[in-house]
């Protein structure tokens, strides 16, 4: 009898431990609130694509820095503690978190497209009212706000602003006897003469696509592709101004180091900054992960513009607050830190991008690289966005970026790629 | 103990514990997956029923052809490789007195470690710079790109993946036949080696058709294994170059976590789910098992 009475004592507890179990999410973040409450400290929380404890990358470090002054200015009010991931798993995370109704106060997203996602379905608050206090006067123009803004409504803050250029090895160059080359011949020549004196020509990544497709970007922007004609049907990728600039991708191809296919961003930008690459093509924000991985390097690193084109890629990180965050003051309080002087001086004088505030910044204490970087931004004839963040959806950059990985390996030709690409328009975004 | 068996009310209160697991933790979101599958359902939007115009986009997606040939090569080659390799080192480890446990708990060691740390481990062996061709350079050899050929029918990553499967999992099958072949009474060995057989015509005519349940269960377990395997493939590859390493998993789990695309993504596991169910159906009405006294 006892057995009995013990073996169904044992499997309703098994049951009670498994419903309870199911519910646990909702009891423990409940526990946390009521605690914060007591304690009077308004807890938020901020989402990252770096690890924020293991990074080299001064501009992470800096954002580090962020929020310990926060932290420490507002001790006992606020406190923010950042959830960080790395760049490859940082959407999917946040789409479990928003998914499961625990999208994180403040999180760091990319303009356009990826920041359509969550103003679409009104998980980014819009940041208006805030920054009509004065904010909004701060930055250095209305127009870094243009890839944020929806329906006349700014929903994300930029951090900084990075070009996407061509970095090269100066000693490399000099050693060739190569100069910077401005025009598309000059720079098939100046691959040439870098390769038969010994050095890989150019160091890409084609494992982390995007990467290769800023290159295919400014080739587009070569042979007038024209983002805003293509999505309305009033042009057709099969044009064949794609097809030009694939053909010239694979041209291109020959002189990247015999890895690309398999190599992460990360391994291109080391490849570069460790001496094994005479030309690195990306944003500017690799200055920041180039001087902090080998600082000596930072002499020898020169900047040129992608030749051949007149206008920069140029891209910004931004940061957007969820709608459904307790406590917006705190936000707003907490993403005000990231375009302050001290913020945006570090931004320059530290990181070596562009800061998005009139701040003025010691130009001499700032990594050279910057400079050159300007002097590209100040030559360009206007700028334009990265192409997988420049169509009408994710899912659209995504395949271009696909595509013409699949140009690079030889899978597809340029004419079939120019054909897929319009097949997918036609399906999906006109 | 039998009187008490018979009571429903008991019988139900026994079951419900994993009776609620299957149905909150598989049964419930299987619905739901294919309830979704037929829906244009973005995780932060609610979804729209759309019918079958993600199935109809699985047919045109090449990455889900990349993806379905990957699966049924690893399929093949999990099921024929662990079924040779693990009763060749099952027969030989049952065989061999000295030193038996030291090499069953060698050749299973993989299978109880990390997939994660595993995939890392051996994407640093294959890379270009590290392991192997770091070897092979020191005598003067080119390694192929292990990780990033794409040239073949099948690419050399899969074949690369597939061996670290293979050397994976191995142990797991090497131990089921294990079990399977010590159940076996000596006395059927010992009557055959009077009749005049030698070790391997009793292996063949007495141990092959005895274990012949536990080769189903195996394969089953491999088929199944390998039809959604991720672990491996997403530490070593992530499905590249350009998805052409992508297997029915990770191609999920890229449309749904990557490009937000929840609503295709089930229509992928949807077909995930019948092929499982489909091959073991096969393996089990192909592998004829029949109980034997041993």
């Amino acid at each position: 009898m006892k057995k009995r009475l013990l073996a169904v004592v044992l499997s309703v507890a098994m049951t009670a431990a498994l419903l309870a179990g199911c519910g646990a999410g909702g009891g423990t973040s409940d526990g946390n609130e009521s605690a914060s409450a007591e304690g009077g400290v308004q807890e938020i929380t901020w989402m990252f694509w770096d690890d924020l404890n293991a990074t080299e990358d001064l501009i992470s470090k800096g954002y580090a820095d962020v929020i310990d002054r926060f932290n420490a200015d507002y001790e006992g009010q606020y406190h923010v503690t950042a959830v960080t991931t790395n760049l490859e798993e940082y959407y999917p995370k946040l789409n479990a978190l928003v998914a499961s109704n625990e999208t994180p106060d403040v999180f760091i997203v990319s303009p356009g497209p990826n920041l359509e996602v969550y103003v679409e379905p009104g998980v980014a608050a819009p940041l208006d009212e805030y920054l009509a206090d004065g904010w909004k006067d701060s930055f250095t123009s209305d127009a870094v706000f243009s890839q944020m803004t929806y329906d006349g409504k700014i929903y994300a803050v930029p951090l900084n602003i990075a070009a996407a250029c061509a970095f090269y090895n100066t000693e490399m160059f000099e050693a060739a006897g190569v100069k910077v080359p401005e025009t598309w011949d000059e720079m098939l020549d100046a691959c040439k003469k870098l390769e038969a004196a010994g050095y890989t020509p150019i160091t890409i990544s084609a494992g982390t696509a995007w990467c290769l497709s800023m290159v295919a970007g400014y080739l587009c922007e070569m042979e007038g592709v024209d983002l805003a004609a293509l999505a309305d049907g009033s042009a057709s990728w099969e044009d064949g101004q794609l097809e030009s600039a694939a053909a010239k991708l694979v041209e291109l191809s020959q002189y990247f180091q015999k890895t690309a296919a398999g190599d992460t961003n990360d391994v291109a930008t080391a490849n570069f900054y460790n001496e094994e690459a005479a030309i690195l093509i990306q944003g500017s924000w690799a200055i920041a992960q180039i001087n902090g991985s080998n600082p000596d390097f930072e002499s020898k690193c020169g900047v040129f513009q992608f030749p051949g084109v007149e206008r920069v890629i140029a891209k910004s990180d931004s940061i957007a607050m969820s709608s459904t965050t307790k406590y917006p003051e705190a936000c707003i309080a907490f993403m005000k830190y990231f375009t302050d002087d001290t913020a945006q001086k570090y931004t320059a004088e530290i990181g070596g991008k562009i800061p998005v505030t009139n701040v003025e910044y010691d130009a001499s204490k700032a990594p050279a690289q910057l400079a050159y970087v300007m002097e590209v931004f100040g030559a360009a004839n206007g700028t334009f966005g990265f192409y997988n963040e420049s169509m009408p959806s994710t899912e659209a950059g995504a395949y271009f970026d696909d595509l013409m990985v699949s140009v690079f390996l030889g899978d597809m030709t340029p004419a079939e790629a120019a054909a897929d690409m319009e097949d997918f328009y036609a399906g999906n975004c006109r | 103990m039998d009187k008490l068996l018979r009571n429903k009310k008991v019988i139900t209160i026994f079951l419900m514990p994993a009776l609620l697991l299957f149905t909150v933790v598989l049964f419930i979101p299987i619905c739901q997956s294919v309830y979704y599958s037929f829906c244009d359902y973005k995780g932060l939007t609610a979804p729209e029923f759309i019918g079958l115009a993600n199935y109809k986009n699985l047919l045109k997606d090449k990455s889900m052809i990349y993806a379905l040939k990957n699966s049924l090569f690893f399929l093949i080659f999990s099921c024929v490789t662990q079924l040779i390799l693990g009763l060749f080192l099952a027969a030989l480890l049952t065989n061999i007195k000295k030193g038996r446990n030291l090499f069953k708990n060698i050749i299973y060691l993989p299978c109880v470690l990390s997939s994660t740390a595993l995939g890392l481990l051996w994407m640093f062996i294959f890379s270009p710079k590290l392991g192997i061709n770091q070897a092979l350079e020191k005598f003067g050899i080119e390694g192929p790109l292990w990780l990033m050929d794409t040239s073949g029918f099948i690419i050399l990553p899969m074949w690369v993946i597939a061996f670290v499967a293979l050397w994976q999992y191995v142990g797991q099958s090497m131990m089921l036949y294990m079990a399977q072949i010590s159940g076996i009474s000596t006395s059927l060995y010992e009557a055959s080696y009077i009749d005049g057989c030698n070790k391997a015509q009793s292996f063949i005519h007495i141990t092959l058709p005895l274990i012949r349940p536990m080769v189903a269960t195996a394969m089953s377990f491999n088929a199944i294994g390998s039809l959604k395997f991720f672990d491996l493939i997403f530490n070593m590859t992530e499905g590249g170059p350009n998805h052409r390493t992508e297997v029915l998993a990770t191609h999920l789990y890229t449309q749904g976590f990557k490009y937000n695309k929840y609503g295709y993504a089930s229509a992928v596991g949807v077909v995930l789910i019948i092929l499982c169910l489909l091959v073991t159906g096969l393996i089990n009405k192909f592998v004829k098992t029949e109980n034997y006294e041993m």
